[in-house]
């Protein structure tokens, strides 16, 4: 049924209906609200999960590698800074094979402090070995939750979903929330291929010698290429009970578009309408929205922008001494491929200053009439300070 | 698309009022989306909330800028705060307040409606004299002001949204819907 | 590694995990360093004349054990609650805790732990050995006698007590101020000592023909009779109507013969006596002033006991030597030289020559001389009638030439003059006869070297006993082996005590009872030195899980199947219950 709810009850609606054992958290603005949700919905018996509090984001994590290895499902939340603490067990997670899930609300990182969105804080994430998802809308945010139990328990990896401080979190909007049944039967119970057992004692994540230590990393790379494919393939069994699907990239009016706009979060919302009003002016633009990030879906990049003459990319983020950090993925994607068209790179956005119409017009303007990108990285609507 | 802005101080359930509203309106057949303003929220401090509805799927994710109507929970807000800032032309200014305003210049050219939401919510039990909570009133006020959505829908939102003294806050509602005074567009030099 | 040490789970799943037991990985092989434990001696024990258990009776304080470390008391010392109030407590000056902060407060949980034995009338449980033939004759009823007639009574011997005074306790009945030790207190110690089947006879004193007649009755004899007449001044006027002896005005007050003095005095002397007769003297309502030859830290007083008498008013007039009294009978004039330090004498304190030819004349109405006792009678001190003589620590035996063996211990035979020097010399005096009567003369000073705590002189009748404590290394804790981080700085308690003014009005006991959560905070503090208290530090550290919990005494034990002797467990040990020696060695 549809109903009005924030951004983050979305998130603690997904928790729910997937039926998560186990939940971890420490609260950080603007994550919050998903940890008051979920912590509402096991003190009202609504949802059926030990709630863990903990003293750190680091001890949250934690208690989930423990709680996973049991073969328990679960989940976190977190942002900006939490995240940055846990960096360490990230990299764990992803190494035990842990498939877990977590909700990262984007927020930038201090100093100075600033609790608006950034997606700087996941990006610095790239290497842990974490799927990534970003998302859009909150309807979006449910369904790849969902999807995201589905695709880390096939590829035994754990799954980071990712929304923007506010703009997603913090804001109401209709979300067809699903029934219990239909989530069943879309997600069945954790069924884990390994776990601690003391019927059956073993040890995990044991000294491992350099003559198989490169082979076990070489087996995570190997699982990451299989999340791609499984990922097409999670849709496809969530769209033959839901009736939606995403893809790894969403290609709108990308057919002839001469120019395609690339982005990620709620600005692929924005932009969507600014594409649309574009459009009606007869400018042939198109728009690539990012959604798998890790594994990063080359392919589908590549087939979608192609054909353009100039793709911008705007990036929320920033790699210091590099540039936008979805468009350097953007230019490794096409690199290879020959008469690939040139990439321009924004950067808007940062730290929660709004990507307003104007400025997503702004970049298209400033794409369309330079031949070459006159830098890596534009900074937009930059004030005189 | 129709983009209305909450004014209120922290404490004032400003926020809530914006979520009662879109809850309403989505009751009505209407896309929404609210949101507060982004930041710390401190008690007191003057806060505002928003609310876009529109017959179409919303896609705009950004900030209001330019609000078609303003709702102010708190007549005091006006010496602090450029409540008609981006308001467009002939857009309602709906006022919380027991009296028109003693200064109507920043309202012309705007249309201007008032209730008295402290009182009926006092006269309902909600809150006290120093906090009365006047968001369900001003519900009331603005169903009437828009003409949109209707009382069912807003009794609905309520009765979904405010597990606590429903009734009271219905009546409230209700009251101020009978009561708002709806003042109309203000000529130049504040006459209405 | 040779192990398998991953496996394989379906597709592009290589995760580390192992199934083996690490049983089957005996690190034992690799030890070249063997950890055992191995409980040593405290300090505090050693420095304890009666070689009391302390960091025992500590442990077990900690624990709540009340009894049991009121027994371990008393298997070394028959006096706790006299003790508790009058001993000088040497165990504290020992104490390694005093290096980290404070030393542990051994006398008042001495004396908490007997009045707690007291209010609960705790009956003792001591091992006793089977009866013996023999029959000891004891002199003196005072503590070295009562002392030794505990222990021999301990070992099996029947023993009968002879006191010339109409109550058993000797000095501490009859010299030592009700203040410092209420007479109820005595008894109910001499009591206990009775009830073992210990035979009193008061009111008889012993002529000089005893000893040679006690050989138709006993096997031997120990002469406790202690020192009770005070010695000569040596100084003209000394023997003035009127001039007191303050041993004696001491007997007076605790016979219950006390008048009110409001008068000057001086007390001559710098000892117990001394500073006694003077407290005794304020209490009584009179301004005491004590004359001292030497300094104030060279009074073989108590420096306790010289701190209080300085609190409650008493003068100490120090550096002068008494040349002459004159009086009348109302006033007299003592007439004193200044001295000054001259080097340092054998006994390690000031040596005195006069300052000068000038003198002072102090004027008072009444003169105490107190600068130190002795023997009442010559016959009670060896080495006069010849025969075999041998000579102990605190004790000494003489084989007299009829073939009665007598022993001389208490003060007769001891250079301090303490009550726990008289129960360790009662002790001695004890083991040393239960040695002759089994094995000789001649095997008392090799087999008593077996039974010192630590490198001795202080003996122990537990270990003398073979009890538990005959496990315990001889070696005694130093601090700088005990592990400190297991340690917080934690004040000593205060012994609470009768408000100054108070205790200038009364004879009432000066120092209160302190409360058994107190006792236990403080007793908390104590390191424990060289004893295990379970506290599981080499349980929770050994990385091999070679520290098993077992039913034994010791709690737990070393698997030596798995133990690689990385000697992790004896660095943790907090206070030094482990060693760690070569293997093989």
């Amino acid at each position: 049924m549809k109903r009005v709810v924030e951004g983050s009850q979305a998130v603690a609606e997904a928790v729910r209906l997937a039926r998560v054992g186990v939940i971890s958290a420490y609260p950080i603005t603007p994550q919050t609200h998903i940890v008051e949700f979920l912590s509402e919905y096991c003190a009202n018996g609504s949802l059926n999960a030990r709630f863990m509090r903990v003293e750190s984001e680091h001890s949250a994590l934690a208690a989930l590698i423990g709680t996973v290895s049991t073969g328990v499902r679960a989940f976190t939340a977190t942002s900006g800074q939490g995240l940055a603490l846990m960096h360490e067990l990230l990299h764990w997670t992803s190494g035990a094979r842990l498939p877990m899930v977590m909700a990262e609300v984007n927020r930038a990182l201090a100093p100075g402090w600033n609790i608006w969105v950034d997606q700087t804080d996941s990006l610095a994430q790239r290497d842990t070995g974490w799927i990534q998802l970003y998302c859009e809308n909150g309807q979006e945010v449910l369904d790849t939750i969902l999807q995201a139990y589905r695709l880390g328990e096939l590829v035994n990896l754990p799954v980071m979903v990712v929304l923007d401080a506010f703009f997603l979190s913090h804001t109401y909007e209709p979300v067809d929330v699903p029934d219990q049944e239909l989530v069943d039967s879309f997600l069945p119970s954790y069924v884990p291929k390994f776990q601690l057992d003391p019927k059956d004692p073993c040890a995990f994540g044991s000294l491992v010698t350099p003559n198989v230590y490169m082979e076990m990393r070489h087996s995570i790379a190997l699982a990451m290429d299989d999340a791609l494919g499984c990922f097409s393939y999670v849709e496809d069994e969530f769209e033959k009970i839901f009736g939606r699907r995403y893809g790894s990239v969403e290609a709108i009016h990308c057919e002839d578009a001469e120019i395609i706009l690339v982005t990620t979060g709620t600005v692929t919302s924005t932009s969507r309408q600014v594409v649309n009003e574009l459009r009606a002016k007869g400018e042939k633009v198109g728009l690539m929205k990012l959604k798998l990030f890790r594994p990063f879906p080359v392919h589908d990049v590549r087939m979608t922008l192609m054909p353009a003459k100039k793709v911008a990319v705007i990036d929320r983020n920033f790699s210091f001494g590099s540039g936008g950090i979805f468009a350097q993925e953007i230019r490794a994607a096409l690199c290879n491929a020959p008469g690939h068209p040139p990439i321009y790179g924004y950067i808007a956005g940062i730290g929660g200053r709004d990507v307003t119409t104007d400025v997503i017009k702004e970049i298209y303007r400033k794409t369309k009439n330079s031949d070459i990108p006159e830098a890596e990285s534009v900074w937009m609507g930059l004030q005189e300070v | 698309m129709i983009e209305i802005r909450f004014h209120g101080r922290g404490g004032q359930g400003t926020v809530i009022a914006s979520i009662l509203l879109s809850k309403a309106l989505f009751q009505a057949g209407y896309q929404v989306q609210s949101f507060p303003v982004f930041g710390v929220e401190r008690r007191g401090a003057p806060v505002e909330a928003y609310v876009r509805l529109d017959k179409e799927p919303i896609l705009l994710r950004t900030n209001v800028y330019q609000p078609d109507h303003v709702v102010v929970q708190d007549h005091t807000l006006l010496q602090s705060v450029d409540v008609t800032r981006g308001l467009k032309a002939g857009g309602w200014v709906v006022i919380n307040s027991p009296e028109l305003p003693a200064n109507m210049v920043p309202f012309t050219g705007f249309r201007l409606a008032y209730v008295d939401a402290s009182r009926i919510a006092l006269r309902n039990k909600l809150g006290t004299r120093t906090h009365p909570i006047v968001n369900t009133p001003m519900l009331g006020a603005v169903s009437r002001v828009f003409e949109m959505p209707p009382m069912d829908a807003i009794a609905a939102a309520i009765r979904e949204e405010v597990p606590r003294e429903t009734e009271r806050n219905l009546k409230a509602a209700q009251d101020a819907y009978d009561e708002v005074r709806r003042v109309g567009l203000i000529e130049h030099n504040g006459a209405s | 590694m040779g192990e398998k040490a991953e496996i394989i789970i379906g597709d592009h799943l290589l995760i580390p995990c192992s199934r083996m037991s690490t049983l089957s990985n005996k690190t034992g092989s690799w030890r070249f360093l063997r950890p055992r434990y191995d409980e040593k001696t405290a300090p505090c024990s050693a420095a304890c004349p009666a070689g009391e258990d302390i960091a025992m009776v500590e442990m077990l304080t900690t624990q709540g054990s009340f009894k049991e470390a009121w027994d371990t008391i008393l298997r070394e010392n028959p006096f706790p609650a006299v003790c508790g109030r009058v001993c000088f407590h040497p165990c504290e000056g020992r104490c390694n805790r005093g290096e980290f902060d404070e030393a542990i407060a051994i006398h008042g949980i001495e004396r908490f732990l007997a009045d707690t034995a007291a209010r609960n009338e705790f009956k003792s449980s001591l091992e006793k050995r089977p009866p013996r033939k023999e029959k000891i004759a004891i002199v003196g009823a005072g503590p070295s006698g009562l002392a030794a007639a505990y222990f021999l009574t301990m070992l099996g011997y029947a023993c009968d007590v002879f006191e010339a005074m109409p109550e058993a306790g000797g000095v501490l009945r009859w010299g030592i101020p009700e203040y410092r030790l209420p007479v109820s207190v005595l008894r109910s110690e001499i009591a206990r000592i009775e009830a073992m089947g210990v035979r009193i006879y008061t009111g008889k004193a012993v002529s000089s023909d005893f000893l040679s007649k006690a050989q138709d009755e006993y096997h031997a004899v120990f002469m406790g009779c202690g020192h009770s007449r005070s010695r000569k001044l040596a100084i003209p006027g000394e023997d003035l109507e009127g001039l007191e002896e303050g041993i004696s005005f001491l007997n007076a007050i605790r016979r219950g013969e006390t008048a009110s003095v409001h008068e000057t005095v001086a007390v001559i002397g710098g000892g117990n006596t001394a500073v006694d007769v003077a407290r005794s003297i304020v209490r009584l309502g009179g301004k005491a002033i004590i004359v001292y030859r030497r300094r104030r830290e060279d009074m073989p007083a108590f420096d306790d006991e010289i701190t209080m008498a300085l609190e409650e008013g008493v003068e100490i007039r120090e550096l002068l030597a008494p040349v002459r009294i004159d009086g009348t009978g109302e006033s007299y004039t003592l007439t004193v030289r200044a001295m000054r330090v001259a080097g340092t004498d054998s006994d390690g304190r000031a040596a005195i020559e006069p300052a000068g030819e000038e003198s002072e004349e102090i004027v008072v109405q009444k003169i105490f001389k107190a600068i130190g006792e002795e023997a009442a009678e010559e016959w009670y001190r060896p080495g006069e009638r010849g025969g075999q003589q041998l000579t102990l620590s605190n004790s000494i035996l003489v084989r007299q030439p009829d073939g009665v063996v007598v022993a001389y211990g208490g003060d007769l035979t001891n250079d301090v003059k303490s009550v726990v020097h008289a129960v360790a010399s009662g002790k001695e005096a004890a083991m040393a006869l239960d040695i002759l009567f089994r094995k000789g003369l001649d095997a008392i000073k090799t087999e008593l070297s077996a039974y010192v705590v630590g490198s001795g002189p202080s003996l122990s009748m537990e270990i003398y006993m073979a009890g538990p404590r005959c496990e315990r290394n001889h070696h005694v804790v130093a601090y700088n082996e005990i592990n400190i981080d297991y340690f917080h700085l934690s004040p000593r308690i205060t012994q609470p005590r009768l408000l100054i003014d108070e205790r200038k009005k009364t004879f009432g006991e000066i120092d209160l009872k302190i409360s058994a959560n107190l006792a236990i905070r403080e007793t908390e503090r104590c390191f424990n030195c060289g004893l295990c208290n379970q506290c599981d530090n080499c349980y929770l550290f050994c990385p091999d899980i070679a520290v098993c919990h077992d039913e034994s005494k010791q709690g737990r034990h070393i698997n030596y199947d798995y133990c690689k002797g990385c000697g992790l467990c004896v660095v943790e040990c907090p206070r030094n219950a482990m060693i760690l020696e070569e293997e093989g060695q």
